[in-house]
């Protein structure tokens, strides 16, 4: 086990190496120049390269790569060229909205999905089961942007009933009970919108997972012995229909950072979605490429998390 | 875990969130002084300290936030007549007097202090002045007092600025670009960590507004100064909250969640959305926006040669003459825009008595392509000369709505008198760069002006800064340099100008629209500056409850 983890990991590192590498250089090679502004107070050309050389933009990529890789190893992303303050502090404030959002994402996904996902199979082929298919499916299928503004529409702008944007009220008062309902209330509405529209992956993944178990013998077997219902399903299947499910866990936890661009637009969520959009748009490299970092570091660490813990399930994986 | 269990813990967890959206009010307590005003913006304020404004970190959003923090010497009168001494009004400079023509002093209103209790005084101005004239600093400021050849105090509360030359806007240069910054609490911060210090922050201001913080990505928070000199505003609260999706920011004025919006986005069904609405009203105020398809002068190939098409005025003129501009706002805008005569927003002073723009005359331009040897020889339905069509490449960004709607009728429009027009519809970042490369034939700009004419020497001079299609007339140069200089009524000679661009045909002027800010009905006394839209707010009254 110790040697097949420190290959896996070893793996993960090189992976992560050149992700980052490669995200540096495509990012750097996306058309566009942070310091281009339209109108009258536009940069002259002399103006622009000062302030090219003042952001170290002058230097072959090839430097810039070496400056950046440099940094990151010290945990320095470098300094926005928008904000004109270090990524990585930028990066810090908006992490936790992130988590927040993708954490109760996947909260909701886990837990509803995977118990939608075995009720469905379980009465498999029955009226639920279809209705259940074509509910998920259909919100597989709507973009997340417009179900966020029809959603936001009726029941914030028309109904009222939460709040259309944002993360907290400005005007909020009160102690720490009255602030987690304040954020809850605006976590809800974006919270929803992206579960909807991601939560059938899961719900098929555990009804197929469970259909393919309960055909097995010794669900025979222990049906045979009289156990109920319930403890077969959730103590004897169950449990060995949960690695596609853990396996799906572990691709997913990127969302806890990287969240929805366009969820978090149309509800003004302060995460780092909304923060990689308008650098995209200014095309602050910098802060750019520190998002993209974040996201490459959890994706791998999540494939790694999803890897070790399958192997510790089943040992015929790092045997093999 | 059991079914039953998973299944009550759900049944839990969404009671809980019924509670939590239901009880708002029992929970969730919420300040609803009607005097506090929520403000969307579409864009954060990074640095929101004067003279920090610059390169890429330039954004209206601080302008806003630092125009409620820093109190001016002085700011445009109602006419926003920038020339003379004349149309302004007094801020922290109590009044001011002309030794010569080339010297200006200003004398302090002794009332005025720093958020902190220390008083303004004059090495305020002349630590302000040091910053904003040094162009490894302040490349665009320094750039615009560049006509400042020294600000010296005399005692604590009197401010001499002496130029290089008499000029019209002399004033305007010392009182509009830069307020005064609080030298007791910025001398000891190096010159270039500024943007870096604490104080960007948290800033100290002499303003009516003074900081209370910043929750990042969220809002911004100020409170009124009580110690403001020239009355503590009515509105006690200010919130700067960030939306920069536009259909957010709307969702937050209809929900009542906020209360005023610099400008009502795109589509116009908005207006019936907002009018529908019992607590909101919409206010129209002139934009500092101008639209126009320039025309390339050079060669996209090589810019050592003539633009084989657009080198020719008569060409540049017929396309002006054969598009229906009126028809094209109307059907873009309504009544919210005007065509423009010359390069000027309907902010800038110097349109008043400028006459109407030329009309449509398509024969009149047919006539023109044909003096120059444009003929359909071989019957495709475009326009072509030597075996050359009258093809051109209309560049624009995706992201502007108004632009790509009117692009559309003008590629139609032209398509009528047999020119065929491309359009190279791009991302707004590639956009700039192709621009800036003068990597179009056409491009269809859009640019916001300030309030000042002489920024129109950016675009429309040889030696503009910002002069991507590099047109270059010495005539629109001396007339220009001549309204620049005119100590008497410049006026007549800015029209000049107008006239003169005009007649070149480096673009043609398309729109200039009007914008539709959006504030709620319990505000009175709302006046909106077109150069800086919350500026009074420090004036404002509250009339009614929230």
């Amino acid at each position: 086990m110790r040697r097949w983890l420190v290959r896996r990991t070893l793996q993960a590192a090189l992976t992560l190496l050149i992700a980052l590498v490669l995200l540096f250089l495509l990012i750097h090679l996306l058309p566009g120049d942070p310091l281009a502004r339209e109108g009258e107070r536009a940069l002259t050309p002399e103006q622009t390269e000062a302030l090219r050389a003042r952001y170290g933009l002058d230097r072959p990529l090839i430097g810039q790569l070496a400056t950046f890789l440099g940094g990151l190893a010290r945990g320095n992303l470098g300094a926005s060229i928008q904000y004109g303050r270090p990524v990585t502090g930028l990066l810090l404030e908006r992490l936790p909205a992130t988590a927040l959002l993708g954490g109760t994402v996947l909260l909701l996904n886990f837990v509803l999905g995977v118990w939608l996902g075995v009720r469905q199979a379980v009465r498999k082929d029955s009226r639920e089961d279809r209705w259940i298919t074509t509910l998920s499916l259909a919100g597989y299928a709507t973009p997340s942007f417009w179900l966020g503004i029809v959603l936001a529409g009726f029941v914030a702008v028309r109904w009222r009933l939460l709040p259309p944007a944002g993360m907290r009220d400005p005007f909020g008062s009160g102690g720490t009970v009255a602030t987690a309902v304040d954020v809850l209330r605006h976590l809800i509405l974006p919270a929803t919108t992206l579960s909807i529209v991601t939560i059938a992956g899961v719900m098929r993944y555990q009804r197929a997972a469970l259909l393919d178990v309960l055909r097995l013998p010794y669900i025979v077997t222990a049906r045979a012995k009289g156990l109920p219902e319930s403890r077969v399903i959730w103590r004897h299947a169950w449990r060995n229909a949960l690695f596609p499910v853990l396996t799906l866990f572990g691709l997913w936890l990127p969302i806890l950072v990287s969240g929805s661009v366009f969820v978090e637009s149309v509800f003004a969520w302060p995460g780092l979605g909304s923060l990689a959009v308008g650098a995209i748009g200014n095309r602050d490299y910098p802060l750019l490429v520190g998002a993209a970092v974040l996201v490459a570091m959890v994706v791998v660490l999540g494939t790694w998390l999803s890897d070790v813990a399958y192997a510790m399930l089943d040992p015929r994986v790092r045997t093999s | 875990m059991t079914r039953t269990t998973l299944e009550a813990w759900l049944g839990a967890g969404l009671a809980g969130t019924a509670m939590v959206a239901g009880a708002p009010s029992a929970w969730a307590q919420r300040d609803s002084d009607p005097a506090r005003i929520v403000i969307l913006t579409g864009g954060e304020a990074p640095a929101p300290v004067p003279t920090l404004n610059e390169g890429a970190l330039a954004e209206t959003s601080n302008t806003d936030v630092t125009d409620q923090l820093f109190l001016h010497l002085a700011d445009l009168g109602p006419g926003l007549v920038t020339a003379g001494d004349g149309g302004f009004e007094p801020r922290l400079a109590r009044s001011w007097t002309r030794r010569d023509s080339v010297t200006l002093v200003f004398d302090l209103d002794p009332r005025a202090t720093w958020q902190d209790g220390a008083p303004v005084t004059a090495q305020d101005v002349v630590f302000t002045f040091t910053r904003a004239r040094n162009p490894q600093l302040a490349p665009n400021l320094s750039n615009l007092v560049r006509r400042i050849a020294s600000v010296t105090a005399e005692g604590t509360r009197r401010v001499v600025f002496r130029y290089t030359r008499p000029y019209a806007e002399q004033l305007y240069d010392a009182v509009f670009h830069a307020a005064p910054l609080p030298a007791h609490l910025l001398a000891a911060i190096p010159d270039t960590a500024l943007a870096q210090s604490p104080f960007v922050q948290a800033p100290v201001g002499s303003g009516p507004y003074r900081w209370v913080r910043r929750v990042p990505g969220q809002f911004i928070e100020l409170e009124a100064n009580p110690r403001f000199f020239l009355g503590k505003p009515a509105i006690r609260r200010v919130i700067y909250r960030l939306a920069r999706d536009s259909d957010a920011r709307m969702n937050l004025l209809l929900g009542g969640e906020a209360d005023a919006m610099d400008n009502l986005p795109s589509p116009r069904t908005n207006v019936r959305r907002i009018t529908a609405s019992p607590n909101l009203r919409l206010i129209p105020f002139p934009s500092s926006f101008i639209g126009y398809l320039l025309f390339n002068q050079r060669d996209p190939r090589d810019s050592s040669r003539p633009h084989p098409i657009l080198g020719d005025r008569d060409v540049r003129r017929a396309i002006g003459l054969a598009l229906d501009r009126r028809a094209m706002v109307q059907a873009t805008f309504g009544a919210e825009a005007d065509v423009p005569f010359g390069p000027a927003s309907l902010m800038l002073w110097i349109r008043r008595g400028a006459p109407a723009p030329a009309r449509p005359d398509v024969a009149e331009a047919r006539r023109l392509l044909a003096a120059r040897g444009w003929a359909d020889h071989d019957g495709d339905g475009t326009l072509d000369r030597n075996g050359s069509p009258l093809t051109l490449r209309m560049l624009l960004p995706i992201s502007s709505a108004f632009r790509l709607q009117m692009a559309q009728q003008v590629q139609e429009q032209l398509r009528q008198i047999g020119i065929r027009i491309e359009l190279e519809g791009v991302e707004f970042p590639l956009y700039n760069k192709r621009r800036d490369q003068g990597q179009f034939d056409v491009d269809f700009a859009a640019t916001g002006q300030d309030p000042s004419p002489t920024g129109l020497t950016q675009s429309w001079s040889c030696a503009g800064g910002h002069n991507p299609a590099r047109f270059c007339d010495p005539g629109v140069d001396s007339l220009i340099d001549a309204a620049t200089f005119a100590t008497g009524d410049a006026s007549q000679a800015w029209l000049s100008v107008l006239r003169r661009i005009e007649a070149d045909a480096p673009a043609v002027f398309m729109y200039a629209p009007t914008y539709l800010a959006v504030i709620d009905r319990r505000f009175g006394n709302v006046r909106l500056r077109p150069e800086s839209l919350w500026l009074s707010l420090r004036e404002w009254t509250v009339t009614g409850s929230h």
